[in-house]
């Protein structure tokens, strides 16, 4: 059977590996440590004993720690992958759902469904896919000049959407009567703590997606040779586009709902992974997917365990790792 | 045959107390209206806010207090309190840690959510509610009930009616209400408008709330300031950060207010005005003198 596979499937197959079992490293080092403690021996024990431990450490495990890695594995695989995504359609690597505005218009949309006293499935969902997809619409049409400027005036774009959103997200708190929905302040920079096990089963939406993408992953390597070389090798481009952006901005959304703004994750995981492994979307998929997932439990971590007291948002990290980054790279693509 | 029965009847009722032993609870409607089964005697009490740490306090019953908010910093020994995070942000498994039997919450004052995710755990959550006076005596007497205290849950609620009556009967030896802004933080400054209890105690301590029409805590311009021109001006210390000096300084800025030109310009002890417990009364003492000096005689203490 193994001479079947050719060397690219042998390829993936190292990679899902190396990248699950960093996961799964990731994984644990998120559910063993939290603000009362690392808790290795009673992990040991709630994982494998069942029994021999205290119902709150049970809970402490599985009904806190467990929702947010989860999320956190969920937010940051889907983030990784939707920068992956659009750096491949828009040709920018600068690319990101968060820089681009289209984290931010889901925000909004996510927001005004709270507003409206929506469920938080379908109905908050749907909301902030309705943002995030009128957002995208506004980033394609800057995207469509010819000029040698587009480049970089789609990334303005995007900033411009994002200052606009984060003001209206502010409009809209001061506009709210309801003192709870103050914690949407924290929201703004990415907040992994109000997530509970019942609402995890929404982040069972982006599996769809994913799976989409990585079907399209071939045409997504023929589309980085541009438009006309790939639509002679057979893609039809506009479809692939099409499909991939609406997927794209779906999981984007529903992440966004759960998690708030998140920034640079989708700039910093793809980058490094395209040094690692190059540039070749079968690769870059899969390792994108595990690889973000495990980058986020880990700078969720850090939110979680470095302050004295309480916690920072979750993007407060991703921010200053992901923001000097983008810098890095606007430099070298002036060069 | 009669035997028989009444075996079996004793029988059911032996495994229905046995059955029902450990669980120990009762069902109390808390201040937010809530049905909550609470254990009988609760052994693990986690509380939500720095004035219901103050109350347990108060009701003597601090050894079953295994943590509180930050912040919570009265009485003295309250500081070393494990903290579960701050008032408006409690972490989730920071409470958990503590294994709690109980947690003491404010309504609409810690997030909903948080309260939901407790419950969901299996932690009872019983909510106070205090928007004013009568309503912290309630509180006092539910968490009397609660926490075993009754007797000192009456003592104190008599000491703050007997404190209040006395403040009254002074306060109705003159007709004289001036207008009083109550400043609850710098920067931007914040105002204390009606259905508060600061606007409560305002009102008993023989002085009117300047800002009557506006609700909760508004924010405030320096151009509504000198619109309202106020006669006293009370402002919590720490507004904004900032320290005694620096407070007074953004006042004496604007020599038009009378407030400014007859230095009537207080800086009062936030966490006493701030926190709805027994200490309030405390407050409407001093508030009183500061706004009524003519009233005040000697052997009162402010």
């Amino acid at each position: 059977m193994n001479t079947d596979f050719s060397p690219i499937y042998k390829k993936m197959l190292l990679t899902i590996l190396v990248m699950g079992l960093l996961l799964i490293l990731a994984a644990g080092l998120g559910l063993g440590i939290g603000p009362t403690g690392s808790m290795w021996d009673k992990l040991w024990d709630v994982v494998i004993h069942k029994t021999a431990a205290h119902p709150m450490d049970k809970a402490i495990i599985w009904q806190i720690r467990l929702p947010r890695v989860v999320l956190a594995a969920v937010a940051g695989g889907t983030l990784a992958l939707a920068g992956l995504v659009f750096q491949a359609l828009l040709r920018n690597p600068l690319a990101e759902p968060y820089i681009l505005g289209i984290s931010g218009g889901s925000a909004v949309g996510a927001i005004l469904g709270m507003f409206a006293g929506l469920a938080v499935f379908p109905g908050i969902s749907l909301t902030a896919f309705l943002g995030s997809m009128i957002t995208l619409g506004l980033v394609l049409v800057l995207a469509r000049g010819k000029s040698p400027l587009s480049k970089h005036s789609l990334i303005l774009g995007g900033v411009m959407m994002n200052a606009f959103f984060g003001a209206m997200i502010m409009f809209l708190i001061s506009l709210s009567p309801d003192a709870q929905l103050r914690h949407i302040l924290f929201w703004l920079m990415g907040d992994l703590s109000m997530i509970s096990t019942e609402h995890l089963p929404v982040l069972l939406a982006v599996l769809p997606c994913m799976t989409g993408i990585f079907l399209l992953a071939r045409p997504m390597n023929l589309l980085l040779l541009g438009r006309d070389t790939a639509s002679s090798m057979g893609v039809n481009v506009n479809l692939v586009i099409l499909i991939l952006l609406i997927l794209t901005s779906l999981m984007v959304s529903v992440v966004v709902s759960q998690s708030g703004l998140i920034g640079f994750v989708g700039l910093a995981v793809p980058h490094i992974f395209r040094l690692i492994l190059g540039p070749d979307h079968r690769l870059l998929i899969p390792s994108c997917l595990l690889g973000g997932g495990a980058y986020l439990i880990l700078c969720d971590l850090a939110a979680r365990t470095l302050p004295r007291e309480g916690e920072m948002p979750v993007g407060v990290v991703t921010a200053l790792i992901g923001a000097p980054l983008f810098i890095f790279l606007l430099w070298r693509s002036r060069a | 045959m009669y035997f028989c029965r009444l075996s079996l009847i004793l029988g059911l009722l032996m495994i229905m107390t046995l059955s029902s032993a450990p669980a120990q609870t009762r069902e109390m409607t808390d201040l937010a209206g809530r049905q909550v089964h609470l254990p009988k005697e609760p052994r693990r009490v986690v509380s939500l806010a720095p004035s219901i740490t103050e109350l347990v306090y108060a009701l003597g019953r601090e050894e079953i207090l295994k943590g509180t908010t930050q912040f919570s910093n009265h009485p003295l020994k309250a500081r070393d309190l494990p903290r579960i995070g701050s008032y408006a942000r409690p972490d989730i498994e920071l409470i958990l840690g503590l294994k709690p039997d109980l947690v003491l919450a404010i309504r609409d004052g810690n997030p909903r959510h948080a309260i939901e995710r407790l419950e969901a755990l299996n932690i009872p959550v019983f909510a106070l509610d205090s928007k004013n006076i009568e309503e912290i005596i309630l509180s006092i007497e539910a968490l009397g009930e609660i926490l075993d205290a009754r007797d000192q849950a009456s003592m104190l609620i008599k000491d703050m009616q007997k404190r209040i009556e006395l403040v009254q009967q002074r306060v109705a030896e003159t007709d004289f209400r001036p207008h009083v802004f109550f400043q609850a933080d710098a920067n931007p400054v914040i105002g204390v408008g009606e259905s508060t209890f600061i606007n409560e105690i305002i009102n008993l301590s023989g002085g009117k709330n300047a800002i009557a029409g506006a609700r909760g805590y508004p924010r405030m311009g320096w151009e509504d300031i000198l619109l309202i021109n106020p006669e006293v001006v009370i402002i919590a210390s720490m507004a904004g950060g900032r320290n005694k000096e620096q407070l007074l300084q953004s006042w004496s800025r604007w020599p038009q207010l009378r407030a400014v030109q007859n230095d009537r310009i207080h800086v009062v002890d936030a966490d006493i005005f701030e926190r709805p417990t027994h200490r309030l009364v405390e407050g409407l003492e001093m508030l009183m003198g500061i706004i009524h000096p003519e009233l005040a005689s000697d052997h009162h203490e402010y």
